[in-house]
């Protein structure tokens, strides 16, 4: 039977339920845990993040996938006891967001050390929590193109995949064609990746989406609620309609809509950026279902986008 | 000793202490080293307890050779571990200098190099200079959980290579936390000492508030650097004794290189360290007793005919004024 791997130990595929795909439980720039501006007590994490860790849950979400970093504050222990107590299954990610936010440890380490790094959280256990991770990130540096670092962990992340079974996450879907050249030379099928963040504000005009979907790689309409009609706007807001439409386009293609995923990688407690305020995981159930129902998707379809593919991309696959 | 040296103090870790009761100090040293992010490696082991046994071991030896305090140079982002610190202090009887800054730039966290905005702006030395200040006038961070214990100086550090954009912006965010509260700045150049002490000095830091680290590199004594950096008014770190490696000088060389500092005058602004490695955690580091200048280095000054005045300034009146909070 198919498992994924969760914080709390490996569950069946079945048992995940509705997905939200690419969300941190909390999201910081490695080095701002120095920078005491924003520091917040134990108390003020959680009562930020468990709130909305059970309204997902009420609103019928059944697993949150953790897209954070291995610097990037995640916190495997915290993670399973916000998994404990809200009944939220809890998928960690071992891997770098992108080369810019791997710590010189890594920077400096080779392809064969980085997969026998990511092997190890995925099979054995991330530090002492005995939580495994369940997803590869990987992703494109500020820059627009693939750094050499960047191609060393894509490469590194292609071997562990293989070698777990686990799949893949990108942050950032631009120069894809460097990505899917490595994942080719490792011989790895491009649907244990999903290529993230393909609706961004700032990289959806180069992100080549219905090619990469063409090549078999599954394609994550992932910043949704990132919107310009925010107050207070990140620069990689898109207007809400834009997004929608572009979702809208890509699935009417034939058969598309079995590679999509979608997500609103929504912080539930930012720990070294202000974060969204209002942009929440719930914006799935609270604005993105109720949109994709008034532009005529039925259930299936749905149930499609954010349980079956999910699913399938999420169970490990050896 | 004047009246203002004799009420001087200097930051460690368990608090001010007089500058009078330093003794004997080890101006470069490392305690915990942790090359940034090694401590999610899944094959690197941070055991504290072991850590602390074998630092507490350093320490004493390095007592019992006559030592009196150790500065840990490693700055705020290198294994910096306060709360330990404080610990080995209180069992070992040896002071402990902590420090803030970091650098060079491959060694700095995404959050410093390619921050959430558009376009990723790398930080200004305004920032670093905050960043620096606050650990010593709020104390050094423990990551998101509190502050403890006030920094004796503010190190960092310029690219091998040369000093890039970013370097040069931790190099005046260090002069001017320095300048603003009252620590030294202890730097490490990259390819040019005097060029990179240049730019401290260029945010009207006094001279004397700054050392000057690796001036016994091969690359710097061949242009004359560390004679340069005396003139000049700054402390002049000959801080890899005992290591004997291609980039460095061995000790024999050390010694006449001391001598000649002595000779011309400058006598006032030489200081020396090891460079050890106390715990090394994603590196080899420097396994080398912070007792080893005492022990082996000193007796070879005053076989070389350096007075027991001499060393004695260099080992202990020298590092006291630099370490001062002015």
């Amino acid at each position: 039977m198919p498992r994924v791997n969760t914080v709390l130990g490996p569950i069946p595929a079945e048992e995940l339920g509705l997905v939200a795909v690419h969300e941190h439980i909390g999201y910081g720039m490695p080095g701002s845990e120095l920078d005491t501006k924003w520091w917040k007590t134990p108390e003020q994490r959680y009562d930020e993040t468990v709130p909305k860790l059970r309204r997902f849950h009420e609103y019928g979400g059944g697993t949150f996938v953790d897209a954070t970093g291995i610097c990037n504050g995640r916190d495997i222990d915290y993670y399973q006891s916000l998994s404990e107590k809200t009944g939220v299954h809890i998928v960690a990610s071992t891997g770098f967001v992108g080369g810019d936010t791997a710590l010189p440890f890594f920077a400096r380490a080779s392809v064969e050390y980085l997969a026998e790094h990511f092997i190890h959280e995925i099979t054995v256990g991330i530090g002492d929590t005995g939580g495994k991770a369940g997803i590869i990130k990987v992703g494109v540096s500020r820059g627009g193109r693939m750094t050499d670092l960047d191609k060393r962990i894509y490469r590194a992340a292609a071997r562990a995949s293989k070698a777990t079974g686990v799949g893949i996450l990108t942050h950032l879907a631009i120069d894809a064609e460097n990505a899917i050249a490595i994942f080719n030379e490792e011989g790895l099928p491009l649907d244990r990746v999903l290529f993230g963040h393909v609706d961004d504000g700032v990289n959806a005009d180069k992100t080549r989406d219905t090619w990469i979907a063409e090549q078999g790689g599954r394609i994550g309409f992932d910043t949704f609620g990132y919107e310009t009609e925010l107050p207070d706007p990140p620069f990689w807001a898109r207007p809400r309609k834009e997004r929608l439409d572009h979702f809208l386009r890509f699935i009417s293609g034939e058969g598309r809509i079995k590679q999509v995923l979608a997500s609103a990688d929504a912080n539930c407690s930012p720990l070294g950026w202000p974060g969204v305020k209002g942009h929440t995981v719930n914006y799935i159930f609270e604005d993105l279902i109720p949109d994709l129902r008034a532009a005529g998707l039925d259930e299936t379809a749905i149930k499609t986008i954010f349980v079956d593919n999910p699913a399938d991309f999420l169970s490990i696959k050896n | 000793m004047d009246a203002q040296t004799a009420e001087n103090t200097v930051n460690t870790v368990l608090g001010p202490v007089p500058a009078q009761e330093l003794g004997v100090v080890a101006v470069h040293e490392a305690l915990l080293s942790v090359v940034p992010g090694a401590e999610y490696a899944f094959d690197v082991t941070i055991d504290r307890a072991e850590i602390f046994e074998t630092l507490a071991e350093k320490l004493k030896d390095f007592r019992g050779h006559g030592g009196g305090t150790i500065v840990d140079s490693t700055g705020m982002f290198h294994g910096r571990d306060v709360r330990l610190y404080e610990a080995l202090s209180r069992t070992t009887g040896v002071h402990i200098v902590a420090s803030t800054g970091q650098g060079p730039e491959e060694m700095l966290g995404g959050y410093f190099l390619t921050p959430q905005t558009n376009p990723p702006t790398p930080w200004p030395a305004e920032k670093f200079a905050d960043l620096f200040t606050k650990e010593v006038t709020e104390g050094m961070v423990v990551p998101r959980v509190e502050r403890r214990g006030a920094a004796g100086l503010v190190v960092t550090a310029a690219t091998l290579a040369g000093m890039t954009a970013t370097d040069e912006s931790l190099f005046r965010g260090a002069a001017r936390a320095a300048l603003s509260t009252g620590v030294p700045v202890s730097i490490r150049f990259g390819n040019d000492a005097v060029r990179d002490l240049e730019v401290i000095l260029d945010e009207k830091l006094p001279a004397d508030r700054v050392v000057v680290g690796g001036l016994d590199r091969k690359d710097a004594v061949a242009v004359g650097a560390p004679l340069e950096v005396a003139r000049r008014g700054a402390y002049v770190a000959i801080d890899h004794v005992g290591t004997e490696d291609e980039r460095h000088l061995g000790d024999k060389e050390r010694v006449a290189l001391v001598a000649q500092l002595v000779e011309a005058g400058f006598g006032e602004r030489i200081l020396l360290s090891s460079s050890a490695t106390g715990v090394a955690k994603g590196h080899d580091g420097n396994d080398m007793p912070y007792s080893y200048v005492l022990s082996t280095f000193a007796p070879l000054l005053k076989a070389q005919g350096l007075s027991d005045e001499d060393v004695q300034r260099i080992l202990v009146d020298n590092p006291r004024e630099l370490l001062s909070v002015r």
